[in-house]
């Protein structure tokens, strides 16, 4: 259950991203399992983001919703939603929620990033369990894994060679993960109600038994200043499959 | 000599329905589950072993074949008019939804507090 949570938590969060000029974006994806070498569409993934206002300041809030279609509804239920909403101009989490349902495992999760962005606030639940409540230092770059895919969408790619990576720090489940991200170049793909568009292709990396195969974990990036995810493709122990997406409103 | 090929013929026909059968109930049971186009796999199979039976068998013989094969055609039929027809939707979760809403003002009031 597990493998899956983070199967989905990888292909799902990794294209919730958008650009940094824009507060309203919706991107739909069809998220495919590869099963006997067929890939076999699963579930539909929502990624959104709107400004959300409070008497103190604004924050960008990022969501992305995970809902397996209708007919796969009786035998494996999903519907997750992982939300983070940060500062609109230096990209810094302050909350972070993760709540998800997976074919009954159902578990939530909530962190309140310190001011100094060096501790969170950690409340978590899962079935039938009791909540737990922690603080734990992180370093001072750390950040959600959704609000890192954002970082990323406004990174310069075109200044990068192939082979050229850039890093960061993501904290997941209460750990930090280091996260390696290398330009592997340009590629035409397919990009939904966008039509054929050029890509930025990147290889994702990180310390951890939950990606596997070198370069087997990607993501393409539209080759433009809104560098929206139209293709993520991933490899982890249980299995591969993609994440295509089908339509683009607010680009 | 020719009662040796007899034989072998005999095995291959009884084999060739074995599986096709076996393929022709995986194929039925991917139909009824909602696997797509994976369903193609095994009743493609099944299609290609009873047809490759129906060959090693006689005029007398050719029946029970010839149902395996027509039952796998029908199911083939059937598994091209879901991937047709019917669009993967998913269905709006009222509880979802609702939880969605009560997530986001607990989110605002924890904002207000930071």
């Amino acid at each position: 259950m597990k493998k899956i949570s983070i199967l989905l938590c990888f292909i799902f969060t990794i294209g919730l991203a958008f650009s940094q000029t824009d507060s309203s974006e919706k991107l739909v994806y069809a998220a495919s399992y590869n099963m006997s070498g067929l890939m076999t569409q699963l579930a539909q993934v929502t990624m959104s983001t709107e400004i959300i206002k409070t008497s103190k300041k604004s924050f960008l809030h990022l969501s992305w919703e995970a809902a397996t279609f209708s007919k796969w509804d009786k035998f494996f239920k999903i519907r997750d939603a992982y939300e983070t909403y940060v500062d609109p101009v230096t990209l810094k989490p302050s909350l972070y929620k993760r709540n998800i349902y997976e074919g009954g495992y159902a578990k939530t999760e909530k962190y309140i990033f310190a001011a100094n962005g060096r501790s969170i606030n950690s409340t978590t639940r899962k079935k039938n369990n009791q909540e737990t409540k922690r603080t734990f230092a992180i370093g001072g770059s750390s950040r959600d894994i959704i609000s890192m895919i954002y970082k990323l969408r406004t990174v310069d790619f075109s200044k990068f060679k192939p082979g050229q990576s850039a890093s960061f720090i993501v904290v997941f489940d209460e750990k930090e993960y280091p996260v390696y991200v290398k330009y592997m170049g340009l590629e035409t793909v397919s990009a939904g109600n966008l039509g054929k568009k050029q890509c930025f292709k990147l290889s994702i990396a990180a310390r951890t038994n939950k990606l596997t195969g070198k370069d087997k974990n990607l993501i393409w990036l539209t080759a433009d200043t809104k560098k929206v995810p139209v293709l993520i493709r991933f490899s982890i122990p249980v299995g591969t499959g993609q994440l295509s997406l089908a339509n683009a409103i607010g680009i | 000599m020719q009662s040796v090929f007899k034989k072998l013929k005999l095995i291959m026909r009884q084999t060739f329905i074995i599986s096709a059968v076996i393929f022709g109930v995986l194929g039925i049971v991917f139909t009824i589950l909602p696997l797509g186009t994976i369903a193609f796999l095994p009743i493609g199979i099944a299609i290609i072993l009873s047809f490759l039976a129906i060959k090693k068998s006689t005029h007398k013989q050719g029946k029970f074949p010839k149902i395996i094969l027509f039952i796998s055609t029908l199911t083939l039929l059937v598994v091209i008019g879901k991937v047709v027809f019917i669009k993967d939707v998913v269905v709006i979760d009222k509880q979802f939804e609702i939880k969605k809403e009560e997530s986001k003002k607990e989110d605002i009031k924890d904002l207000e507090g930071l």
